[in-house]
């Protein structure tokens, strides 16, 4: 009557949900930025973010060639390498070579998660990390900003770069380094909020649209794949900084505002700082790491010497997540057993 | 006045699964199988287990003691029917593996099939009894808690200077998926629900009495409600409809939402003044006190999409799995698994001659679309330490710490995160995108702890 029944540990049904599905929505939430990215930049859009992802699926096959991995293809079918090919590609400066996109890719994927044992064993964000490494190596290439194609070139600080056939523009936040240096010029950036926005300025290819941002993290937020407390912490913690010190002086240091709409902020908030693997597991952990990460990201742009503070700043907070998990133990519902 | 039938009450944590109740909850009590051989297990509960006070080839009446046991902590066992004890041997148990069970052959001639009580009217008067003489009945029938655990009702009920009892929860919530046996208790029986509340309520002395139901089940709160409104009935008795949510019906959940109180980490619900009991141990109390029979039958659901008529039935203690499925026309569907109890916490059973308790709530047999692809494969991915669990777990502890240090053996570290607060309820497991068996490794790890400390055999 009853054949091949099978036994196994309760609960017997599950939710449909997968890690599959979990980073399928992440995708969907990056949607709107790369719709973005391809509007202002075109064709480098194209070119950056498919080299990105196939670089990275490429190099986690290769990894689990070499780790012997009986099935080499399996872990590729949960999507982790391709989010993190689209995340890397996003926070890259749209007219990188594509050879120096390979080696970001190839870095992140290998060093910073095969290396620690693959998807949920990494300590460091992949993309985060391999931008880093980048950034290490070829600097120039690094900061070098593509205007979008939408854009008048007439615009101030715009040149045509002879390397990059490209135009070029500093980025809002690299005038705002140049304000708080001169303590002038101020009102130039925080006049961009709008054209940041929507994405009209220089910057790295997925980086530049805000509203392309919020779209993708409010899908996220309604679809459970990420809860609120992180976003909330960095950009709280962020805002709280930048508007101590508009107060103070606000002719050195651009608005709040502008600086959460600028450079890698939004996508921090919402793709990268919210990345399971990397960040801590309780409520308590996850409002202490967000608001270290928009603390870091602060002081990096408001004091330190680079214009941009988010790749450092998440992969810092990163490396004291296992301590904050450990100082955020949860206590049971019914206190403490008395043993 | 139009009954409010929608619950507020709730805990944080929990999950919700589909409810899948619609297979059953308009099948009517029916009589179930006329069993050829019954095995009573002599471990029904928790507790020490009864010795049998029975020979093999000696005659049984139905309703007649078959094994006892001197401990406190325990409670005896019964023969459902008239027959000669065939063996006392070894049986597959759904939570002991194999334990010791008599296996009676019933008499065919001579065993019309047990019909549910129907002494119970309007205005039962409780006071005709006093609280020794209804413990003592509940002692002699047998009765444990019908809705999983199998704690000893007398027990439960008895006086304990060091903890008063003051309020008394009935609990008809019946969270898990697909069970509706207690449903149909509340419906049917429910005059004899309301004599029963009232006795235990006077055993136990409690002060005050709550029903509790989810607010899926309006049907019962409106027949529970008019039922003790029509008479003097509701002297005291409140029903209370609470928010649907999985584990509504586990004690401790159902107290942090009534009474917004936790009862403490390994502790029981008396070390706060309450007392919870179910629906179907009311009853089972009602009719133990009132006629003096022992509980040898209980209501069961059969269920899941495998099972070609799926019903409640008023079925004998110890009737295989495999009879009852028989019974109710055998499975249909490519069947995968069967459950005993629900999908969330029941037991899945290899044997099917493993026969019905006083626990059993219900038989769900599951085929390979409801249990799920993954689940079916066994296959578990990396955790990605998304954290769902954690947000899931009613009882505010790191599921994936605890399983993975299980996983690991690291004992010591499972029992820093406080592997003893788990209540096993599987909602981390159920929400796990990685499929991974949370529940399970925790359950392991307490099993292991338990060895170390030399409270279970190897």
């Amino acid at each position: 009557m009853l054949k091949n029944i099978i036994v196994a540990p309760a609960p017997h049904i599950s939710k449909p949900l997968s890690t599959r599905t979990v980073m399928i929505d992440v995708i969907i939430g990056l949607a709107p930025a790369m719709i973005a990215a391809g509007y202002y930049f075109r064709i480098y859009a194209l070119i950056l973010i498919s080299t990105c992802v196939i670089s990275s699926v490429a190099t986690e096959w290769l990894c689990n060639l070499i780790r012997k991995n009986p099935k080499p293809l399996e872990s590729l079918g949960d999507f982790s390498a391709v989010v993190t090919g689209i995340i890397l590609a996003l926070s890259l400066p749209p007219a990188l070579p594509i050879w120096a996109a390979v080696i970001g890719s190839c870095f992140a994927i290998a060093v910073a998660k095969m290396v620690f044992g693959g998807l949920g064993s990494n300590i460091f964000n992949p993309a985060m990390a391999g931008r880093a490494f980048l950034t290490a190596c070829f600097g120039i290439l690094m900061t070098t900003w593509t205007v979008p194609a939408t854009l008048d070139s007439k615009m101030p600080d715009i040149s045509a770069d002879n390397t990059l056939n490209a135009v070029t523009q500093a980025t809002p936040l690299a005038w705002s380094k140049q304000a708080i240096k001169t303590k002038t010029g101020t009102q130039t950036v925080n006049d961009q909020l709008q054209a940041a926005f929507t994405g009209e300025i220089g910057g790295c290819l997925g980086e530049t649209s805000t509203l392309a941002l919020l779209l993708g993290g409010l899908y996220l937020l309604i679809r459970r794949t990420i809860n609120l407390h992180i976003p909330l912490a960095v950009l709280l913690s962020a805002f709280a900084f930048a508007g101590i010190a508009y107060l103070i002086n606000s002719d050195a240091y651009i608005s709040p505002l502008t600086h959460l709409t600028t450079g890698g902020m939004l996508i921090c908030a919402f793709f990268i700082a919210t990345d399971p693997v990397t960040a801590p597991l309780t409520t308590k952990g996850m409002w202490i790491f967000g608001i270290g990460t928009g603390a870091i990201i602060m002081l990096i742009r408001i004091v330190g010497e680079y214009p941009e503070g988010v790749m450092y700043a998440v992969l810092l907070m990163n490396a004291v997540t296992p301590l904050i998990d450990r100082f955020c133990k949860l206590v049971p519902a019914g206190g403490k057993p008395n043993v | 006045m139009k009954i409010n039938t929608k619950g507020r009450f709730s805990f944080p944590g929990g999950v919700h699964p589909p409810e899948s109740k619609d297979l059953t909850c308009e099948s009517k009590i029916q009589p179930g199988p006329a069993t050829k051989q019954v095995a009573i297990m002599l471990s029904q509960h928790i507790g020490a287990p009864c010795r049998p006070t029975v020979e093999k080839k000696q005659q049984v009446q139905a309703g007649q003691l078959i094994g006892d046991c001197d401990a406190f902590v325990s409670a005896p066992v019964h023969s459902p029917v008239n027959g000669t004890v065939k063996e006392i041997a070894l049986q597959s148990h759904a939570v002991l593996g194999r334990s010791l069970a008599v296996i009676i052959d019933a008499d065919p001639d001579n065993n019309p099939p047990k019909l549910p009580c129907s002494e119970f009217k309007d205005g039962f008067d409780a006071n005709k009894y006093s609280p020794d003489q209804i413990a003592e009945a509940v002692r002699q029938a047998g009765i444990v808690g019908m809705g999983g655990a199998g704690f000893p009702t007398r027990v439960k009920l008895g006086p304990n200077p060091q903890m008063p009892k003051e309020t008394m929860i009935i609990n008809g919530c019946e969270c898990e998926p697909y069970i509706t046996c207690d449903y149909r208790i509340m419906l049917e029986w429910t005059n004899q629900i309301i004599a029963g509340v009232k006795l235990a309520r006077k055993a136990a002395s409690c002060s005050e009495t709550i029903i509790a139901i989810e607010d899926n089940k309006p049907k019962a709160i409106e027949v529970m409600h008019s039922s003790l409104k029509t008479s003097q009935n509701g002297d005291n008795i409140k029903v209370l409809p609470v928010k649907t949510k999985y584990p509504q019906g586990g004690e401790r959940q159902l107290i942090k939402a009534i009474l917004k109180k936790n009862v403490p980490t390994a502790g029981i619900p008396p070390m706060i003044g309450v007392l919870v009991q179910n629906v179907a141990t009311a009853a089972a109390i009602a009719e133990a006190v009132v006629t003096g029979a022992p509980l040898t039958h209980r209501v069961v659901t059969v269920t899941g999409e495998a099972i070609a008529n799926p019903g409640n039935y008023y079925v004998a203690i110890g009737t295989s799995v495999a009879e009852m499925i028989e019974f109710c026309g055998g499975v249909t569907k490519t069947s995968a698994k069967v459950v005993l109890g629900g999908p969330m916490m029941g037991i899945a059973i290899a044997d099917l001659t493993t026969p019905i308790t006083k626990t059993t709530c219900a038989i769900t047999v599951l085929t390979k679309e409801q249990i799920g692809k993954a689940k079916f494969a066994g296959r578990q991915t990396p955790c990605i330490r998304c954290g769902r669990c954690l947000q899931a777990c009613p009882e505010h502890i790191n599921p994936t710490k605890i399983a993975h240090a299980v996983k690991n053996n690291l004992l010591d570290v499972a029992e820093n995160y406080y592997i003893s607060a788990c209540i096993e309820c599987g909602c981390c497991s159920y929400v796990c995108p990685a499929n991974i068996e949370l529940t399970g490794y925790i359950k392991t790890g307490k099993i292991f702890l338990a060895r170390q400390r030399k409270k279970m055999p190897e």
